[in-house]
């Protein structure tokens, strides 16, 4: 008879009930009145005026026992709550081993997602640390209507006309590599430094930490050369020294001024991190003309102007130049990049295929914990109906199991973070390093929220469904009798849990597949060239003290006389731009005579070489005769060709003894065919051939060269001579690193391999996962189903029958996962396909590869259970129960 | 409270003190507020049940719906073991505030 409290706060209920309570009062006082001797009508109306202003006492009593009724729900909730840890706790401590394997799913699984999403965070979504980066623009131009898909630099001329006569850019600014030694305080060194136009720095908003920034006067060739120190090299090189600005450094044999120091915080918004900036004077002084395409540039759009209305502003200028100088300009469009896509390059879309390959391994191993819950679930079926005997109500029950999960998903997803840091920093390795120089990998609140986010998707994956599933309405019956019959529904959830496990577990082998063959692809392709046992050492002679080229001719000569003569030392060559750099040059050139010939490559890629570097790096002659030493400065220019550049400039003839003219006036160089060499893969397995030609170094004028060097014995010894050698040629030398040609093979694999390694490392995870989830729902079912074999093996089944009965349950649920898998993987297949090398979507041996595997797998995970299925003893099986 | 000449708090004194004699419907508190003041309060009777659930929320009431004595459904209220013990305090403190008040009420003006 006796209600509790009602937790119905909703006000219909409680006005009612204030209502009932307010009539007993008027009833029973009316009474009293009509006792006095009042008629009934006239006692009614004397108890209402003694009560006053019914409404406003019946509202007013609403307000607070609303308020009542939500305090006393929210503090019986949470004391339930506390129950519940307390008994989700006592049940997680009780089965230890499912513990720790639903610990460290929940653990690795959420650790990977959020390391990968540091890594996304950090290159995909964080703004780049400048003021206003959304205005930061890379400005190209666009040689695509000739023929050349990448968009290229600018040249001096362009860069002028294009800052002074644009609307669109509060800055334009031009920046070129600048690698200068420094010969004062201290031992010589090579420097990586930036020439900039003197507004850059002030573009980017970066306040010096010392002394001021460059400025546009700076770029004046009259004023005194000054330079910028990063905050880097002002500590490494001299100790912080904060009385630096003013004191003179002495780079390439020039004197210049320290103006400036630049906060540690600052990265330059380029592929290369600059030790210390000078003023970018030449555009001002053209001395480099159009068809020099030597200027990066980077411009900061007004505000409110649109990258669509900068590109169409740069195109007048554009189109105007082409009509002014069609020698050069005509068919050169401009090509405007956003700097942050500019940085972040092509990581996108490997990113965000890795996170899809993470993401699916949480998946699949939310739902192996799914299916332990359940299996946990039909165990405790009677303990949960005693408790409902007892009167616990299904929403009760549910939270409780909920709590449990909850407890479980709090715990592994601090193991995850934990575990996120770690992999954060192994995560930052496969970064491009375009976009690590200018962001920091690192986690933050966003992060975090992510991995918390992530933790309670997963919570909810894999703890909801079983905790409706295990509190079903009809417990009572369950309680009766034991889990027989309540077994089939469950069956066929975990079934299809399972089969969403498989697919999952496909699409990740498929994916894995495609990149391990693309690796395979990647690591047959023959480079062309020799890929051990050579190193490279960079030297370079500063204009200053090598005004003349005769003069570095001379040095180098020594160079090589000298290094050729150390007995560390088997072989040496020199080209100025090594395999695998990056860095290039082209020049234009054309057949003699026939400058006009429509189907001409736009340029040809151009190495100076000594004569003996195309036969050390073991590249093939096809035609005609190495360069020799006879080849000498004043005599006539010859040169090698590839084989590629003389299929594109002599189509169907022979190109030794032809000339390869560089402008149509008798003062521009012609070069002289004397052979044609092998095309090689200079850029890479993953580049194609390019029309290449190598003209001899003792007729050029390359001042930064590269030594080419075989060494005869240790590394260590080599490293000694080359020091010995360049100090006795010129002690103010910098000493260069020794760089041996299989380390920079392996830079130029090293992304792939990454990726192909996290990937398979996800996929085989996934496999593993799945079969396991094959193994438990098969195990599950043989022992659920002991009295159904029984009977059969009784009635005189085979044990073999029985055998093929488990075996081809688990067969069905592989066939389908592996069906939904295909498809999948076929349809996400194009995700990958910038990062795929040599092999198709669609290729053929993965998608034979992958069922074979997979379906061998599921087998063997359920012809276990099923070898016991067949061992059922009926009469034990029968009477069981 | 409009309509009433009562101190502040001494309407939820006079219902915790009506407990004490056991569990009672909101009119049954009502009437024996009338009786043992003599009818002298003049306290509209809704004012009453405002009090009543704000002890309640206060924790010092607790609410049981039972039968009257003439078979009809009310709800009774009865004190909380928190009831007893802030009626305890609340009781003291009335009876100090009294005697102050009295004793400074009562002098006798000093001449000027």
């Amino acid at each position: 008879m006796k209600k509790r409290f009602s937790l119905d706060a909703s006000t219909d209920t409680v006005l009612g009930d204030v209502q009932r309570e307010i009539d007993l009062h008027l009833d029973l006082r009316a009474s009293e009145f009509e006792a006095l001797g009042m008629k009934p009508d006239e006692a009614r109306r004397a108890a209402l005026a003694a009560f006053g202003d019914r409404g406003e006492v019946e509202s007013e009593v609403a307000v607070v026992r609303t308020k009542t009724i939500r305090e006393r729900r929210r503090r019986d909730w949470l004391a339930e709550l506390r129950q519940d840890a307390v008994i989700g706790i006592r049940g997680l401590m009780r089965a230890p081993a499912f513990t720790i394997v639903a610990l460290l799913t929940l653990g690795i699984g959420i650790g990977a997602n959020t390391a990968i999403f540091s890594v996304i965070r950090s290159v995909l979504l964080r703004p780049l640390p400048y003021t206003h980066p959304e205005q930061l623009v890379q400005v190209w131009t666009d040689h695509r209507a000739k023929g050349r898909p990448e968009p290229e630099w600018l040249t001096p001329p362009d860069f002028i006309e294009w800052r002074d006569g644009n609307r669109s850019f509060s800055h334009l600014a031009a920046y070129q590599g600048w690698g200068p030694d420094i010969t004062s305080g201290g031992d010589p060194e090579a420097l990586t430094g930036a020439a900039v136009s003197g507004t850059m720095l002030a573009m980017l908003d970066v306040k010096p930490v010392l002394g001021r920034l460059l400025n546009a006067s700076d770029d004046d060739p009259g004023m005194e050369q000054v330079v910028v120190l990063s905050h880097g090299l002002w500590q490494r090189r001299f100790g912080s020294d904060s009385t630096i600005i003013g004191k003179p450094l002495t780079l390439s044999g020039t004197s210049w001024t320290v103006v400036g120091v630049l906060p540690a915080s600052f990265r330059a918004p380029m592929s290369f991190a600059p030790e210390l900036y000078r003023a970018l004077r030449r555009p001002v002084n053209e001395t480099c003309g159009r068809g020099c395409y030597i200027l990066q540039v980077i411009g900061r759009l007004k505000a409110g102007t649109t990258l669509a209305m900068a590109h169409a502003d740069l195109t007048r200028i554009a189109t105007q130049q082409a009509i002014d100088f069609p020698a050069t300009n005509a068919k050169i469009g401009v090509w405007l990049v956003p700097l942050h896509e500019q940085l972040t390059g092509k990581s996108r879309s490997a990113l965000l295929a890795l996170s899809g390959a993470v993401a699916f391994v949480l998946l699949i191993g939310c739902v192996n914990l799914a299916n332990l819950l359940l299996v946990r679930g039909a165990a405790r079926t009677r303990e949960l109906g005693v408790r409902a005997a007892l009167g616990a109500g299904r929403g009760r029950m549910i939270r409780q199991l909920l709590t449990e999960n909850l407890i479980l998903a709090f715990l592994g997803g601090v193991l995850g973070i934990a575990l996120g840091f770690a992999g954060s920093r192994v995560m930052a390795a496969m970064v491009p390093e375009s976009i690590r120089l200018v962001q920091d990998i690192r986690m933050d609140g966003q992060v975090l929220l992510f991995a918390a986010g992530v933790t309670l998707l997963g919570m909810a994956l894999f703890g909801v469904l079983p905790a409706l599933q295990a509190v079903r309405p009809n417990l009572m019956g369950a309680l009766r009798s034991g889990t027989r019959q309540t077994e089939r529904r469950g069956g066929a959830l975990r079934s299809g849990l399972v089969v969403a496990q498989l697919s999952l577990a496909v699409v990740l082998l498929v994916g894995a597949g495609l990149l391990l063959r693309s690796f395979v692809e990647l690591q047959r392709v023959d480079l062309g060239y020799r890929t051990s046992g050579i190193s490279f050492a960079g030297v370079g002679f500063p204009r200053a003290r090598y005004a003349d080229v005769a003069r570095v001719s001379l040095a180098l000569e020594d160079l090589l006389a000298r290094l050729r003569n150390t007995p560390a030392i088997r072989s040496v060559e020199i080209t100025d731009v090594p395999p695998l750099s990056g860095g290039d040059q082209d020049i234009s050139v054309f057949p003699l005579g026939e400058a006009q010939r429509a189907d001409l490559p736009p340029s040809i890629w151009a190495r100076s070489v000594t004569p003996g570097y195309i036969r050390q790096m073991g590249v093939r002659l096809v035609a005609g005769r190495q360069l020799s030493d006879e080849d000498r400065r004043g005599g006539v220019r010859v040169a090698l060709i590839n084989e590629e550049a003389a299929r594109r400039y002599f189509p169907g003839t022979s190109a030794v003894g032809r000339i390869l003219a560089t402008g149509t006036d008798s003062a521009s160089p012609q070069y002289t065919i004397v052979g044609v060499v092998a095309s090689v893969r200079h850029n890479g397995p993953n580049q194609p051939y390019r029309v290449e030609i190598f003209r001899p170094i003792a007729q050029t004028s390359a001042r930064g060269i590269v030594l080419v060097i075989e060494s005869a014995q240790s590394e260590a010894a080599t490293r000694t001579a080359l020091r010995q050698v360049l100090h006795d040629v010129d002690p103010l030398l910098p000493v260069p690193e020794l760089e041996p040609i299989d380390r920079r093979l392996g830079e130029a694999v090293a992304l792939p391999r990454l990726y192909t390694m996290l990937v398979a490392g996800f996929a085989i995870a996934a496999l593993l996962l799945a079969v396991l989830g094959v193994y438990g729902v098969m195990a599950y079912s043989v022992s659920q189903r002991q009295r159904e074999i029984g009977v059969r093996l009784a009635l005189g089944a085979a044990p073999s029958n029985i055998l093929g009965m488990v075996l081809g349950h688990g067969g069905r649920l592989a066939a389908l996962g592996l069906g939904v898998g295909l498809v999948a993987a076929l349809m996400l297949g194009q995700l990958i396909r910038t990062m795929l090398f040599g092999v198709t979507v669609f290729d053929a041996p993965t998608f034979i590869v992958v069922p074979v595997i997979l379906g061998t797998m599921a087998l063997v995970a359920s012809w276990l259970p099923a070898r016991r299925a067949m061992r059922v003893d009926p009469l034990v099986a029968i009477r069981a129960d | 409270m409009a309509g009433s000449d009562l101190y502040t708090g001494s309407l939820d004194l006079i219902i915790l003190k009506s407990l004490t004699f056991g569990p009672m419907h909101g009119y049954a508190i009502g009437r024996w507020i009338r009786q043992t003041t003599s009818e002298e309060l003049a306290v509209q009777e809704g004012a009453l049940y405002p009090a009543l659930h704000r002890l309640e929320r206060k924790g010092f009431l607790a609410e049981e719906w039972g039968m009257t004595d003439t078979n009809r459904e009310a709800k009774f209220y009865r004190l909380t073991t928190d009831g007893i013990t802030h009626l305890k305090t609340e009781l003291a403190r009335w009876h100090r505030y009294a005697r102050v008040m009295t004793t400074a009420l009562s002098a006798a003006p000093t001449q000027g």
